[in-house]
This record gives C-alpha cells, structure tokens and sequence, in this order.
C-alpha cells in the first residue's frame, strides 16, 4: 500500500549512494511508486546511513528510511510508511552541527536549476551584482573566510589582489583537486549542489574584474563533472555568465591525478597542460599565473561559502566561528567510528564533540585523530578539548588541511600509520627539489625499516632531524608539510616507536613483522576452517601456527567462527 | 588493430589542451599507446618527449595495455586503516599481480588508487569501475571468481 | 634601481631583477648551486643555495628568491651551512656513480690508477710515471713488492683476474724514472727533519720539497730505505733500484744524514730547536719474542733479514730451520733461508694457510721454492741439546673468531712434539720503539689525532711506528700525509681534499656481472699478462730478482682488460666538488640509490641516470637553447628521470652539439670516449 501522505520521494544518489548500492533501491522506488515522483538528491552527510531515503509528506514533514536494500519488500516499506527501518539523526549530531554550507545538499536534485533557485540559490549573486565589485571584496573580507583548502590564507585579500590588477584578462579557478585521502567533503558539495559552487565563482567574477572561470576537478570524480557540466550549461542557459555586461567562460579541466597539483602554481602548470610541478613564488598567480595572466584560486568549499556571505552579510557570517577562523567547517569522518560521513560545525567546535558526539566514536577505543591527511598531523585524545580552528590546529602540530578527519583507534599503531602517510607523500612528490624528493623517500625507507623490526633508535633522530629540515628546504606545501604525520606522532606516541625499535614489538599487533598469529586452543572447536583457508599451508592439523610459515594475511582470522584466532604483539604470547 | 584517434578533432588544437586529448585516448583505450602519443604530439603541436613526460607524471595515464578487469584497490586513508595493505596481499596471493601490473592472460590488472571517496564503506576496491564495499577475504575470493568466470 | 638589503649583517645592494644568488656573488660571496644556468629559466631544484630569511625564519632557494629592501639574509651561518650540506647530502644518497675507480679508491695513497694504466698503455710512460708520482714517490720499489690493495677491489676480479696493475707502476718507473725530474718550487726558507729515511720518512721528505721545504732526511744505518733495504730480500727488491730511488731524492735536494741514530746521536729537543717541523718515521725495528720458555734462543727475524742485508746478501747456512710465523716477513725468512742453502726450511704457523696474514703470491713462491709449512702448529718452550736447538709444539685447532674475526686456534691438550733445528727464526711481529718522552697509544705506537700524523707542537710521525707494522704504500701514504698536514699548519696551504668524497657503485664482491657496466668498446677479454719468473734453481741459490717486468707490448694489451669504472666527469662534477666544500659525509642518509643505466645509443653520448640529480638543466638547455625537445623529464617523486621519446635514446638527429653535457652539473650527461 502507497501511503497517501507522500508527496515525494528522494534517494540520496552521489557517489556514496551509488556505491552503497543505492541504485537498486532507486530501480525498486521507480518500480513501485506510481505517480509519486522519485527524486535523486544529493548528500546528506550521514554516510553510515546509504542507501538513504527520505519520504517527504504532504505536510511538509519527512521520514527517513535508512541503510535501505535494493528489495521490494524493503521498497514497500517505505511507501506504506512503515515503521521499520526509519532514520533519525543522531540528536547529539543535531544539537552541535550546524548546517549552512550543506543546507541544500540531500535536499535538492543536484542538477534541477529551479531546484536550487527555490532554496534561495542565486540570491547571492543577484545581491552582489547590485553592489560596486569593491564593496563585494570588502564584505568578503569582513566575514573573516579563510581559505578552506589547507593554508587558510584570507580569502577576502585574495579577492582584493586580484581586483587590484589591471589586465584585460583575469582569471578565476576552483581548485576540486581534492586529493587527500580520507576527505571527500568537496566532492560531495560539486555533486550535491554544483551551482552553490558556481555561483560563488561568478560572484567572484564580479567583485574582482574576472574573465574567465576554470574549475580544475579530479578526474576521480566523473558525477562531480557530469554535474558540475550541467550547472554550467544551465547558467549559460539563464545568462547568468553576463556580468557587467562582459561573457564570462566557463569550463572545467579534469586533472589526471597527481596531489601535488593541489599546490597553486602546480595546478596552473596543469592547466596550461604540462606537468604539474610547483615552482618558486613570486611571481604569486595573482600577478602571473595561468599563461602568465592574474589568476586566483579558491577551494570548492571556500567558493561554496560565498554565496551564503553574499545572502546574510559578512558581520553575520562572522558571528559564527572563532578568532582562529570564521563561519562553519565541513569535516570528513572516517576511519574508528560509528558515523563516518561528512558534518558541518561551526568553527571552534572541540574535536570531543566532532569525534564523540556526532562521530560516534567511543571514547575508551579512541587514542587519537588525525587531522588534515597526509600533510597534517595526528591529535591524541587528551587534547581533544581543542577548539578547531586555523591556528589551534597548527599550534599542535597538525593542520586544518581540506577538512579530513580520521579516527584513530587503539589497536592501530601509530608508527605504521605515520609510515602509510609518508608512503603516500614521498610517492606523490612531484621530484623537483631535493629536500622533497629524496628527503621524504629516506623518511619512508626509515619508516619501513622500523615497521620491518629493523630500526634502532638512532633512527628516531634522523626522522626528527631530516623532518624537520624537510619541513624548512622544501619548494612547495607537499614537503612543506609532508613529515608533519611522522613528526606529530614522534611527538606524541615516541613509546610506540621505541617499542618497535628496541622491543621489536608493536602493541596494536599491526606490524606484520613484529606481531603473531596465534589460536587459542581453548576457544578453537576444530572445524579446520582456517587450515582450509591458510594460503600457505601454516596451520597444523593439530592447530599450531607455524610463525614462520605463517604471512599474517589474517585469513583465518577472518574466518574462525570462534574468534579463536587473533593477532598479537610478537613476544606477548608467553 | 590500427587505433583510430579521429575524436581529438574535437578538442580544440591548443598546446594547453594535451591533457584533455591524452584523458580522451586512455578512456577510448584504457592506455596510451606510442602511436596515441605521436599521433597527440602532431595535433597538440608538442614534442613527442614533452609528451611523454607529461604523460608519466600522471596517475591517470598507463603505457600498458591493461586487463579485461581493471581491479583498484583502494588504499585512502579509511581504507588503509580498515585493510587494503591485506586485500592486496590477498590479491597477490591469488592473482600474482603487484600494483601496475597486468596480468599474463590479460584477464586482470592491478592498480592503487589513493581514494575512491568511499570512506565510510572501507575497504573498498573497484573492479572496471564498479565499487565493491566492506571486503573481507571471503568476498574478496567470490567477487575474482564470478568476474573470472564471466 | 638598485636595493639595499643585507648579508650576513653586512648591507649590499642589489640591481633590479637580481635574485640573492646574483647579488652576492657582486659583493664576493659565492653561493653554490648546481641547478642554475644563466641561458636558461630557473630550474629552482637543488636546494643546495638555500640561505635564511632571518625575520621569517624561512629558508630561501636563493638562485631564484629576489632580495626584498632591508631584508636580512644569513649565508654562511652554521644553520644555513647545515642546510645546504643536509641538501648535498641528499643527493649523494640517491648518487650511484664512482667518484673514483675502486682501485684507486682501495689504493692507501688513492693513486690514480685507471688514469695511469691508460696513459701507460697507450705507451705515455712518463705521463703514467707523472700520475704515479703525484702519489707514490717510490714507484721502482713499490712496483716490485707492494700487496696490491687495487688489484683486490678490482672488477675484473668478477670475471676471474684483475688487472695487474702493479706491473704498469714498475714498467713506467722502470722505464723513465731516472730521466724523470719534477718541477721543483723555490725554497719557502722553512726547514724541517725527518728522521728515519724508510718509505714513510722518503715519501715526507720528497713532498714536503714539493711544497718548497728545505728538507734533512736522518737515518741510524749508513744507507737509505729503512725496511725497504734491511727487511725486504734482495731476490724481491733489488738494493740498486733503492739506491737509484734515494739518489733521485739527494738530486731534487734533499739532504741525507746517515748514521745517526734517535736518542744516541741526535736529539728531539735540539732537532725542535733547529727545525721548523720535524717528522718522525723510525719504523717497526723491535721484534715481537716467541712468547714462550727459551725465546731468547731464537733468532729475531727482522735482525736476520737485516744481518743478510747489511753483508751484500751473503750469510752463513743457517742449516735445518724452523720459521715461527706467518705473515710477509716469515716468508721473507724461509725464502731467504732457502736462499743461504738450507735445504731444510719449514714454516711453524698457529692458525691454517687461509688465516695467514702473509700475501698468497709469496705463500706460493716459498712452496716453489721447497718451503714446508707445518700449520695448527704453537711453540710452547725453546731449548738448546747440544749444538741442536729443539723446539716443544702444541697442536692446534680453531675455535671460535677472535676480534680480528680470524678463528682463534686453541691448543689440543696433550697434543706436544718436538722439531729440532739447527736455527729457530721468531718471525711473529715488530713493534714501535718509541724514543723516551713521547705519548704512545696502547699499541706502544706513537700517539697521533685520528686520521692526522700530528703528535704535539712541531712534532709529527708518519709510518710504521704511527699504526703498527705495515705496507710499504702505507707507509708513502703516511709520509705524504704528514707534508700535506706541516704544509697546512705552516705555509696555511689548505689541505687537498680532492679524494675525500668517494661515492662507489659498490665492490666486485657485491655486485653481479650486469652491474659492473663497460663503456669501452674493446674491453680486451685475453687473460691476465703473465710475469716471466727465472729458473727455480737460480731462484732457490741466488738473490737474484725473482720475476721480470713486463715489456711495454704485453702492458698494452693488459690496459684493453681495464674497465675503466672511474666517473668520466669526476674532475669537474660540481655535486662532489660542493660536497667536499661543504664538508659532506656520502653515506649521512643510506637508502636506494637511483638505478644506474648507461645509455650509450648514442655514438657520441652517453646518458647515465645513476648520477642524474633531476636538475633538468639538460632538459632546459635542449629546449630553451638549442631550441630543440629531445630530452624530458619523466615519471615523478623519487624515480623521476630523464627520458627521451618512447625511451629510444637521443634520437641521431641530435647534433651531438654538447650542449646539454656542458650544462650538466654531474656524469649523468657526458661524452662517451673519456678524454
């Protein structure tokens, strides 16, 4: 039975939708609903909740319906308003997030122009448009936005070096090359609402003299320029890319995967259709950048946040945030969680609330988190009372970055998630300069020879020496900040590194060299599913793992319906 | 088989405009042959060893054909955390097959890739785009076999 | 318009558009950098020209970062100057080339072998003798007796022989050493002593009047050589050729004082009063005793050697002999007994023929000869019955390795026999006899600084009687260095360091086959030369010279067999020559080096990425320059390289113009025929 009180049905249907197996479920809605029109939105941020369905009354009310699966049953449910399975957001989450920037993400069709119009889009640009672009950059640099790529650099003296230039060409480009693993809130904003981002753009447009709108996005992201595309020809559609009377292109350039392109003058480089490495500023693009002309680059979120200033001012804009940065910020969570997903706070919000009240995250299996991915570092618990903003983040060590935040637990080890990072750096290290590219290769080696039980302690000081001078020789923000995951955790977690050098051990028995495979032969009922499932014929038949057979690839782990079977630091099975 | 390169005569014939023609010829054919780079050297007007160069740097572009499926495992942060370094090991174990490799048979090819954005659904690889979530080595082993099987 | 700013404190001024690097050079301050070319755009990659924001803190790529007015820039600060060796240090890490051939850098006085080889082959025997002497001043002697440290490192030994490079040292010297004459500078007025005139005390000497001291050259014994003439045999180092060698050194000037002895006719103090600089290189002339009952029976083998010396090679019989001892100089004594008509010699070693110090070549010769060896073999009491003297042995066996990681032999208990012989020869070590006053260390060695021969005030000590009993090249390495070091402390010339930053690919024993690259296009594949010996019997009857030096013909071909593993830029690579500056140690950050693979498709050039340091200068010059694009670079991070299309080689449309080999600021780019 379809319930009458339905006017409408939407699917969150971005990236994280799709992949949770939302598509199915869209296929059995379509199937099923009759006249009620299903509708694919974007993203609402609870990822732990996809596939998410939200029945929109008559009323106006909605009810959620959440992890649904891809059956009619489960379909039916829905329609007939059944109890089962519905959603609430958690009320912790709801009591601190704070939506402005998301407001219209999971609540519109990402790609219905009228949609966005009806939620108030547009209305920013309409008012700038009214005002002198000089009065614009002024009421950007009221409201205190600072960049929200990595830097933080004010975005209001950004605009005003590029309105200060004199060139018939100017150029405008949002960088969407979000590369840091762990953060996905960009990609998530271009799919769910890629006119909030557009629009923060021709505002841009007019308040400084641009020319021209580039949006350089990931590849990795097809929905996000499948979506962002069709924006874009809607805008030219309603004329929209008239301002003052001058046609503004717009376009968007895929890169092709590189981190490093992140990195302003790196990313022009890539534009211009050559390798994506950095080089020395100045010149700073805003006097030459993209084929020598001024250019600004502003981050998908910071552009996203443009049109809600423009809307309510920038004093009031202002009102929400700390001294260390101004307005909401947009988190990724991910990694030991209950409810990774995406979340907007205002800035100054403690991470004990981001982690613990609306991640979910249990306080007595958390040690640290970490902020910022690989260029950032890790935070542990006992300074979880931190308010986030710019400078808090970086007076420990770590930064705000695009907005990753990855729980760690404490049956990770820390030496090895320092050497995942550096991994990840050293291998995108464009290899121009020296410090960067060779420096950050020896950090990984060193890294790897610890993890592989080969470490002395010695090595701890060529980690925190080389680190450091990395950190001060390196041309670009990559070097800049590439050894801050290993210098975080030296500072914070030295025991666990000294454990694994000297002891040989590690304590979250993560590190295949130094840890063990063991069965508890009390627990085991000898089903032989693990020697069945052994690749490499380690276990006995009567049920010894052979250390030194064995690979740890947690085969029988996985498989023993007993939980017989577990990891252990190596030397603790005594 | 002659490749045939006629569609970057859509793309503007702009020097700039080299990565946008090479992303055309590794979606056409999943690499970028030496013929594709002579032929995009032509049209772009660059040098074929500029183009090599820009080619390497990216991880989007291969030099080598790859398999029937494109298997990426994904190792962002989440998933690092929650596996891959083991979904890799297990890959291994059962295809041989390090990253960047393809296979001998041409069935399978291996590939990292730093995040396909499916944090909350860690470990996650994706095989000719598809996205398989929450992977332990039993649904690891089921999803090579029906794709094998195919 | 021009601004002022400062360095290091001091204000300068800066032309519009110069960058920091520029500046400072018009104001006398050179900065290094490897990365730069004024044809070129800024490459900004080396990081080696970093200085300090002082206000900010930052570190600035000073090639490409433009002085701001009143900005104050720290140059040579220890901070800066850390900065710039970490940044040559990380290059060397990656570097994976040979600043030198192993051979030379095996070779204790770093001879210059690959370069000698070459010029002695292609028949430039003066020009090799030049090369040699730059480094060995004996080369006649040395020719004939040195232990070969280079042959042992070098990489023909993976396909079975080295090169026998001893032999090009010993024809050229053989050949023009007397006609040979250096170009001597003037006095500089400062005089210094040497007392001893062995190798060590010669090789000071000969380079400190190099440097233009007036040099006296004192000896306890009435000729010149040290252990060169009274330790070593006549049948393996003729006395002529030592004394043509001394003459040489009495023909540049140097004055000779025979007879007088250290303590008994000369003394330090007055020496010190009358010399500017005095160097010490008495030698190792006080033999180690048996260690057992009796040992004063036996005859140290030093004064044996020395007593055949002194009589023009002629001694009594010494009848049936037993030699305790294993290393040169017991072969020394069982030879020389052969020698004297014993036809009964035999060798009593503790160990096995594989631990015995001595050169295998000399074990060899000495079993040619009619030598016994009686090994695992321990004295334990020494007697005299009659007019026979009977020597008490232990058997032996090896345990586990001792500290010089030789298995240490422990005796079998119960195991005694006793030899008898007409003469016992104690041949098991020599020590330092120290003259009274002077610190030695706990070898009873003279006490010198690390690495230095500097003792105290105006003393220094080269030699044996510095480190203990060694070669004879050691100890002309010993001696060079003490003139080096008084050149330093009295003329302020800075010491040469040419040498001191040796990057290697690695030793023979290391590395496989495919590792060892040749370059050379007619690497010869013929067998080792071999050295014509005289008969046997004139061997174990005369001290006549045992082998023959090679003719100049066989040398040539010899020369084909040298790989030639040195770098061909290694004179003017400005990666080592920075890396010397500032002090480098190569091996600060171990880790992977860069795969090193020679492309020689070229005809004319040659691309080895091993030394590449990603500059992209080369790349720079061919596009910007030359205004061509043949090279790129590749890939990224850590394994960026440069490439050329389709990795096929500079394509022979290359004009060979050079360009980019000028420009590069390491090997990585160079000619392919060394010049």
């Amino acid at each position: 039975m379809i319930s009458a009180e339905i006017k409408q049905i939407k699917i969150g249907l971005v990236s994280c939708g799709i992949a949770a197996g939302g598509e199915a479920v869209y296929k059995e809605l379509t199937a099923a609903a009759g006249d009620i029109p299903v509708v694919k939105v974007g993203c609402l941020g609870h990822c732990y909740a996809e596939p998410l369905v939200e029945a929109v009354l008559k009323d106006g009310s909605s009810i959620f319906y959440n992890n649904v699966p891809g059956t009619s049953e489960a379909v039916a449910n829905i329609l007939a308003l059944g109890e089962q399975g519905r959603f609430t957001i958690p009320a912790k989450r709801k009591a601190k997030e704070l939506v402005k920037v998301l407001s219209m993400a999971g609540k519109i069709d990402p790609v219905n122009f009228d949609d966005y119009v009806s939620f108030g889009g547009y209305e920013g640009l309409k008012k700038a448009l009214t005002m002198p672009p000089e009065a614009v950059v002024e009421e950007i640099k009221l409201s205190g936005l600072r960049g929200r790529g990595g830097g933080g650099f004010s975005t209001g003296m950004k605009w005003s070096f590029l309105a200060a230039k004199d060139s018939d060409e100017k150029i405008i480009v949002c960088n969407a090359d979000e590369g840091d693993p762990g953060a996905f809130m960009d990609r998530s904003l271009m799919e769910s609402v890629p006119h909030q981002v557009l629009e923060g753009m021709l505002i841009a447009a007019h308040a400084t003299g641009g020319t021209k709108i580039i949006i350089y996005c990931r590849a990795e992201y097809p929905m996000a320029i499948d979506n962002l595309n069709i924006a874009i020809s809607q805008i030219k559609a309603n004329g929209l890319n008239i301002i003052n009377g001058r046609e503004i292109d717009i376009y968007i350039k895929e890169g092709a995967g590189a981190f490093v392109c992140g990195e302003e003058t790196a990313l022009i480089a890539s534009l211009e259709g050559q390798r994506g490495m950095p080089r020395f500023r100045p010149p700073f693009p805003t006097d030459s950048g993209y084929q020598g002309k001024p250019t600004m680059i502003n981050n998908v979120e910071t552009f996203g946040n443009v049109p809600l200033i423009l809307r309510e001012g920038g004093a009031e804009f202002a009102k929400v945030g700390t001294a260390g940065g101004r307005g909401t910020k947009i988190f990724a969570l991910a990694g030991d969680l209950e409810y990774p997903g995406l979340v907007e706070v205002p800035m100054g919000t403690t991470i004990s609330e981001i982690v613990f009240d609306i991640g979910g995250a249990d306080p007595e299996k958390v040690k640290a988190v970490q902020t910022g991915g690989p260029s950032g570092g890790c935070i542990p618990k006992d300074m979880f009372d931190t308010p986030v903003d710019y400078d808090s983040l970086r007076s420990l060590g770590a930064i705000m970055g695009s907005g990753g935040m990855i729980v760690i637990g404490n049956d990770r080890c820390m030496v090895e998630t320092a050497r995942y990072f550096l991994d990840f750096t050293h291998r995108e290290s464009c290899g121009k300069c020296t410090f960067c590219r060779v420096g950050t290769t020896r950090m990984f080696e060193i890294l790897e020879r610890i993890v592989a039980g080969k470490g002395c302690e010695a090595d701890l000081d060529t980690l925190e020496e080389l680190g450091n001078k990395i950190k001060a020789g390196s041309l670009c923000g990559l070097g800049q900040t590439a050894p801050n995951p290993v210098l975080a955790t030296l500072r914070y977690y030295r025991d666990e590194y000294l454990e694994h050098v000297n002891q040989k051990s590690c304590r979250a028995a993560q590190c295949n060299a130094l840890s063990d495979i063991v069965l508890d032969q009390a627990k085991c009922i000898k089903c032989k599913l693990c020697i069945r499932s052994c690749p490499v014929e380690a276990i006995s038949a009567d049920f010894v793992i052979d250390p030194d057979k064995c690979t740890r690839c947690n085969s029988c782990v996985d498989i023993c319906p007993k939980k017989a079977i577990r990891r252990m630091a190596k030397g603790e099975n005594k | 088989m002659q490749e045939d390169f006629s569609f970057l005569n859509k793309i503007e014939r702009d020097p700039g405009n080299l990565i946008k023609g090479l992303q055309a010829i590794q979606s056409a054919y999943g690499y970028v042959s030496d013929d594709a780079i002579r032929t995009a050297a032509e049209y772009f007007g660059r040098p074929e060893a500029d183009v090599e160069g820009v080619i390497s740097f990216y991880a989007q572009f291969k030099r080598v054909k790859p398999g029937k499926y494109k298997i990426a495992v994904c190792d962002g942060t989440a998933c690092h955390l929650k596996g891959a370094p083991l979904i890799h090991t297990w890959l291994n174990q059962e295809l041989g097959l390090n990253p960047g490799e393809t296979a001998p048979d041409g069935v399978f090819s291996l590939e990292t890739v730093a995040c396909l954005g499916c944090c909350s659904l860690a470990p996650v690889m994706s095989v000719n785009g598809k996205v398989h979530a929450k992977l332990d080595r039993r649904t690891m082993m089921k999803i090579l076999k029906e794709y094998a099987a195919k | 318009m021009s601004i002022e700013f400062f360095l290091d404190g001091k204000a300068v001024k800066a032309e519009a558009g110069q960058t920091i690097m520029d500046a400072a050079r018009d104001n006398g301050i050179v900065i290094p950098g490897l990365c730069g070319d004024p044809r070129i755009s800024k490459t900004t990659s080396c990081f080696v020209c970093v200085v300090k924001d002082k206000k900010t803190g930052k570190f600035l790529p000073s090639c490409s970062a433009r002085p701001a007015p009143g900005q104050e820039i720290e140059v040579t600060t220890p901070e800066v100057l850390d900065m710039r060796r970490t940044a040559l240090e990380l290059l060397l890490s990656e570097h994976n080339g040979d600043c030198e051939a192993p051979c030379t850098i095996a070779c204790p006085a770093h001879a210059q072998v690959e370069e000698y080889v070459r010029a002695i082959a292609n028949g430039e025997f003066e020009k090799g003798l030049a090369i040699i002497k730059e480094r060995i001043p004996m080369p006649m002697s040395v020719g004939r007796v040195c232990p070969r440290f280079c042959e042992k490192q070098c990489r023909r030994n993976i396909d079975g022989k080295p090169v026998a490079i001893n032999e090009f040292k010993r024809l050229a010297a053989d050949k023009c050493f007397d006609s040979y004459m250096e170009t001597l500078p003037e006095l500089c007025g400062k005089q210094v002593a040497v007392i001893g005139g062995g190798p060590a005390g010669l090789s000071a000497a000969y380079y400190l009047r190099l440097q233009g001291f007036a040099v006296a050259v004192y000896d306890a014994e009435e000729k010149f050589g040290g252990m060169t003439r009274y330790g070593i045999p006549e049948y393996r180092l003729p006395k002529a050729i030592l004394d043509r060698e001394v003459a040489h050194f009495a023909k540049m000037g140097i004055t000779f004082v025979p007879g007088k002895k250290l303590g008994a006719d000369i003394a330090l103090d007055e020496l010190q009063k009358e010399f500017d600089a005095v160097v010490i290189a008495i030698g190792c002339w006080k033999a180690s005793g048996l260690r057992c009952e009796g040992e004063e029976l036996a005859t140290p083998g030093i004064g044996f050697l020395h007593n055949i010396a002194v009589n023009g090679n002629v001694a009594p019989n010494p009848g049936r002999t037993l030699v305790i001892g294993g290393g040169n100089t017991a072969m020394d004594c069982v030879r020389s007994s052969v020698r004297l008509g014993s036809a009964d010699v035999t060798c009593i070693y503790r160990r096995t023929e594989a631990e015995m110090p001595a050169e295998k070549i000399e074990i060899a010769e000495a079993g040619e000869e009619g030598v016994k060896f009686q090994f695992l073999t321990a004295p334990v009491k020494l007697e005299k019955r009659g007019d026979k003297l009977v020597l008490t042995c232990l058997k032996m066996e090896l345990g586990e390795p001792d500290a010089s990681g030789r298995r240490k032999p422990v005796a079998v208990p119960g195991s005694e026999f006793e030899i008898e012989a007409d003469t016992v020869i104690g041949a098991i070590g020599q020590n330092t006899d120290a003259p009274a006053g002077l610190p030695v260390d706990r070898y009873g060695n003279l006490d010198v600084k690390a690495g230095s021969t500097r003792i105290e005030g105006k003393l220094y000590a080269a030699g044996d009687c510095a480190y203990g009993a060694a070669t004879v090249v050691e100890a002309i390495a010993s001696g060079r260095l003490a003139a080096m070091e008084i050149a330093e402390d009295l003329l302020n010339i800075p010491m040469p360091h040419e040498n001191s930053v040796f990057i290697s690919r690695g030793t023979w024993q290391e590395m496989s086959r495919e590792d060892v690259v040749v370059l050379r296009d007619d690497l010869s594949d013929a067998a080792r030369v071999e050295l014509k010996f005289i008969p046997i019997e004139e061997r174990r009857t005369t001290f006549n010279e045992v082998c023959a030096t090679a003719t100049a013909e066989e040398l040539a071909a010899e020369g084909k067999r040298c790989i030639e593993c040195s770098c061909s830029d290694k004179s003017d690579c400005k990666l080592r020559k920075f890396s010397d500056e500032a002090g480098c140690r190569p091996n600060a950050y171990p880790g992977a080096r860069q795969v090193a693979s020679y492309d020689v498709r070229h005809p004319e050039i040659i691309q080895d990425r091993g030394k590449c340091i990603k500059c992209t200068v080369c790349v720079k010059v061919c596009k910007e320059v030359v205004n061509q694009t043949l090279l790129s670079l590749q890939k990224r991070g850590f394994q960026s390289m440069i490439g050329t299309a389709f990795n096929s080689g500079l394509p022979l449309s290359c004009k060979d113009c050079g360009k980019c080999i000028e420009s590069c600021p390491t090997g990585a780019l160079d000619w392919r025929k060394k010049r």
